[in-house]
């Protein structure tokens, strides 16, 4: 990766967290979608540099409907029951997540290895769900829609039991 | 000044890391949905750094393609949960 690349990733890190951090902090719900936007511009400069095109491209699609949603004014707040001790707690939770994960990063070891399982890909996985196990994935899907409509027809029923 | 995989996974481990205090910082459960696409993006970032810089032959797609997946997983979740906190106003 050249320079002008590096750049472009450090500044688009920066640009991403930076939004990140903003959506946090910021009051209002139209503040927090434009930073959570911005956030999302700076995701999609980390999918450029790290020369994922279309994953940037699908990335801003998704962030700004993710920003307009969350700047949309008719949604209901809802307030959580969780005090500012969990809430802080949390905060410090997250900390450590990042440091957990920062110390995995810098220290794992990644070897090298020869995978032999055949090509990867979106293709090689419909063939696998859609040609060879394809009972099974119609079973799954069977399955989940009988846990859908199980689970929405209990919902609606104890709605009209209040 | 260069990039490799452990400066894409660091920036990926921050935007997880950043989602999740975002999620429990903020009061209103709903404002909090505003982590999930950075904690989702976080992810797909490491996906595509670890496809980037991979030493695995060509096409480098596949994890392009979980990006671009776990985008949309992010933005679908993201309505549902804003729908289901919106429920009750108007029907």
């Amino acid at each position: 990766m050249d320079s002008l690349h590096a750049i472009g990733f450090y500044v688009s890190a920066a640009i991403s967290i930076g939004g990140g951090l903003l959506v946090a902090f910021l009051p209002g719900r139209g503040a927090r979608g434009l930073a959570l936007g911005v956030s999302g511009v700076g995701i999609t400069g980390l999918y450029a540099s790290l020369s994922a095109d279309f994953a940037g491209l699908v990335s801003l699609v998704c962030f700004a409907g993710c920003a307009l949603l969350i700047a949309a004014p008719r949604y209901r707040t809802v307030e959580s029951t969780a005090g500012l001790a969990w809430r802080q707690a949390g905060a410090i939770a997250a900390a450590g997540l990042f440091a957990v994960l920062a110390y995995a990063a810098f220290r794992g070891d990644f070897v090298s290895a020869t995978y032999t399982g055949g090509e990867v890909g979106a293709a090689a996985i419909g063939r696998l769900l859609f040609a060879h196990d394809a009972l099974t994935a119609e079973a799954m899907g069977a399955l989940v829609v009988v846990a859908l409509v199980g689970a929405t027809a209990a919902w609606r029923a104890r709605d009209r039991g209040r | 000044m260069s990039v490799g995989l452990v400066s894409a996974l660091f920036v990926a481990v921050a935007l997880v890391a950043v989602g999740a205090f975002v999620a429990t910082w903020r009061k209103d459960l709903t404002a909090g949905l505003a982590g999930l696409p950075l904690m989702f993006g976080g992810a797909g970032v490491a996906f595509a750094g670890a496809a980037r810089f991979s030493a695995a032959g060509d096409p480098k797609i596949f994890g392009q393609e979980v990006a671009a997946i776990v985008a949309v997983a992010a933005l679908a979740l993201v309505a549902l949960g804003v729908g289901i906190a919106g429920r009750g106003i108007s029907r």
